[in-house]
């Protein structure tokens, strides 16, 4: 801002936004303090005493270390699966002519509107028919398939942006088109790519209606979570533990990778104006 | 830019003519000459697109005509499970809460967003930090920020707010404020709107910083203050970021399930369920498939008129 801007508008930002994050703040502080301490309030100061107790006991008492795991494997598998799969299907969409073209991406980009809730239904008898309750791949379908309606969107996107004269180059030295794919159109659009696997990422990590419906035995994070927060124990300083483990890599990923995510996820709601 | 994408293509077509290395194609040759390598390229995305959208979406329509009870055999239905929704005073009370929810969410989370996008365009470097923290609780998940509420709101005086309340003097309005069903609506749209807000800020302050260096030092050559500037130049141009954040807001809210499973599980007395809950407590927990799944159509239609403009533009651009 080239005007001078008044003095109040940065303390204001701060004191705003320090609010704005104590419910977070409680949720630490928590975690580090005694169990009886938390129980009068995590912001009582008459005894002021920190102990790294709940992060150790936590394990023992809930499947946090297995929910990690699962939750990085269900996560990790549906993400490269997405990022193998859009560019491809993205390349064919952007670049080659066949039937049904303009049919099929219609369809597909529109159908980032819908919710999960639309097709956990059919999902669950058909699982249930094929078998494939608390199976991964129960889960790991419908992730990677719901993610195509914005990934591919996203990535057709930056390809509209693709030098068309490398994809003719490539046509004119005898390149198929697969060849082209692979050789030319693929290795110069990674940074889209890694979009897709942020957000991806993300929302594979933090899912828990689709988990939670199909998976039984070895549950992710967000699905355990839930359960440990029905408890009507008191104990808070676990509960605060096991809140920041299943939301640290997400929040971690998020911060990290701010750009890409805003860039992808405002690509994906069809703003690109 | 998609046509140009296309004309390239024509003149694609013409440049390897002139090469000569291949033979002329007819038009529908032409047409379908790419078509195996393009659905080679696509067959994975299609074969899970169809598992994963396709076919549940046509068997979601398929369902609600049937009366299904857990394990039972399924009873054809006709409109009768639509007809019962409309009868159903839960789902009548899902409505109206789907409703207030919806609006609510999105005015506050758009609205909160606007302001301190606004306010922080006033001074972008020393406020960086601040956007972050706030930033930061869109990118909790969501079923988390149930929890962090959940301690916020706790009936005893054990909860922040009426801890707050009875430091303050102001005991006599401490309340159980999830166990009313008057008050736990407002509680899940509080914390919903917290977490969501930073998207719309984000959205809008990125608005605001591409307004052009030259309109706004034209403004304060000719003597504009710092707000006057704010008032008739960046907030009017921050218009289009606050459509696009409205949009995600809305779709957001309207699938949203996280927060209130943990937050209230839908209670009490289902005052906050929304439909994209009642579905799932009518279809897994009470096993009336059917039902739940003509509920979800109604879902489905909400849905589908928020997005109409955005579906519009989509297949406009898409060539």
């Amino acid at each position: 801002m080239i005007a001078k801007s008044p003095r109040w508008v940065p303390y204001a930002a701060w004191l705003l936004s320090i609010i704005w994050i104590v419910p977070l703040i409680g949720i630490v502080v928590t975690s580090v303090r005694p169990q009886g301490d938390t129980i009068m309030g995590w912001w009582r100061l008459d005894h002021i005493e920190l102990t790294l107790d709940a992060w150790i006991r936590v394990w023992g008492k809930f499947k946090l270390a297995d929910g990690f795991w699962v939750t990085l494997q269900l996560a990790g598998i549906a993400t490269i699966g997405t990022m193998l799969l859009t560019p491809a299907a993205a390349y064919a969409f952007q670049f080659l002519k066949f039937p049904f073209r303009r049919t099929l991406l219609i369809i597909i980009i529109n159908a980032f509107v819908l919710p999960a809730q639309v097709i956990v239904i059919p999902l669950f008898t058909l699982w249930r028919q094929m078998g494939l309750i608390d199976n991964i791949l129960s889960v790991l379908i419908p992730y990677v398939g719901l993610s195509f309606a914005w990934s591919v969107y996203l990535v057709k996107n930056f390809l509209e942006d693709f030098p068309k004269e490398l994809v003719e180059a490539a046509k004119i030295d005898g390149c198929g088109p697969i060849t082209t794919f692979f050789q030319v159109v693929l290795p110069n659009s990674l940074s889209s790519i890694f979009a897709v696997g942020i957000l991806q990422f993300l929302f594979c990590w933090n899912s828990l209606l689709i988990p939670l419906l199909f998976m039984r035995s070895e549950l992710p994070l967000p699905v355990i979570f839930a359960q440990i927060s029905g408890q009507y124990d008191a104990n808070w300083d676990l509960q605060a533990v096991a809140a920041i483990v299943t939301t640290s890599v997400p929040l971690l990923v998020f911060l990290i990778f701010q750009r890409q995510f805003a860039g992808g996820s405002l690509a994906t709601s069809g703003s690109k104006e | 830019m998609s046509e140009v994408a296309l004309s390239s293509r024509g003149s694609d077509g013409k440049s390897s003519q002139v090469q000569g290395g291949e033979r002329r194609l007819t038009p529908l040759r032409r047409w379908i000459a790419d078509a195996p390598a393009a659905y080679l390229l696509l067959l994975p995305v299609l074969v899970l697109f169809a598992f994963a959208v396709v076919y549940p979406l046509i068997q979601t329509v398929i369902l609600s005509f049937w009366d299904i009870k857990g394990l039972g055999k399924p009873k054809f239905y006709g409109l009768g499970n639509f007809v019962a929704l409309a009868q159903d005073a839960n789902f009548r009370q899902a409505v109206t809460t789907t409703l207030l929810w919806t609006v609510s969410t999105t005015v506050i989370s758009v609205g909160a967003g606007w302001a301190i996008a606004l306010l922080c365009s006033l001074a972008p470097r020393q406020t960086l930090i601040p956007r972050v923290m706030i930033f930061a609780a869109f990118g909790v998940s969501e079923a988390v920020t149930g929890y962090v509420w959940l301690q916020v709101y706790r009936g005893n005086a054990t909860g922040l707010i009426n801890a707050i309340l009875n430091a303050t003097g102001l005991g006599a309005f401490a309340h159980p404020w999830l166990g009313d069903s008057q008050t736990a609506i407002w509680c899940a749209i509080i914390a919903y709107s917290w977490a969501q807000t930073g998207l719309p800020l984000l959205v809008i302050y990125a608005a605001t910083q591409a307004v052009s260096r030259n309109v706004i030092e034209a403004a304060y050559v000719d003597g504009a203050s710092a707000m006057a500037i704010m008032r008739y130049i960046i907030a009017p141009l921050s218009m289009p970021g606050v459509r696009v954040a409205i949009f995600i807001n809305l779709l957001g809210s309207l699938r949203a399930f996280d927060t209130i499973y943990v937050l209230t599980g839908g209670g009490p007395v289902r005052s906050t369920e929304t439909i994209g809950y009642f579905m799932f407590r009518e279809s897994f927990t009470q096993f009336k498939l059917g039902y739940g799944a003509a509920a979800t159509l109604v879902l489905l239609a909400a849905v589908l008129l928020v997005s109409i403009p955005a579906i519009i533009q989509r297949t406009k651009v898409t060539t």
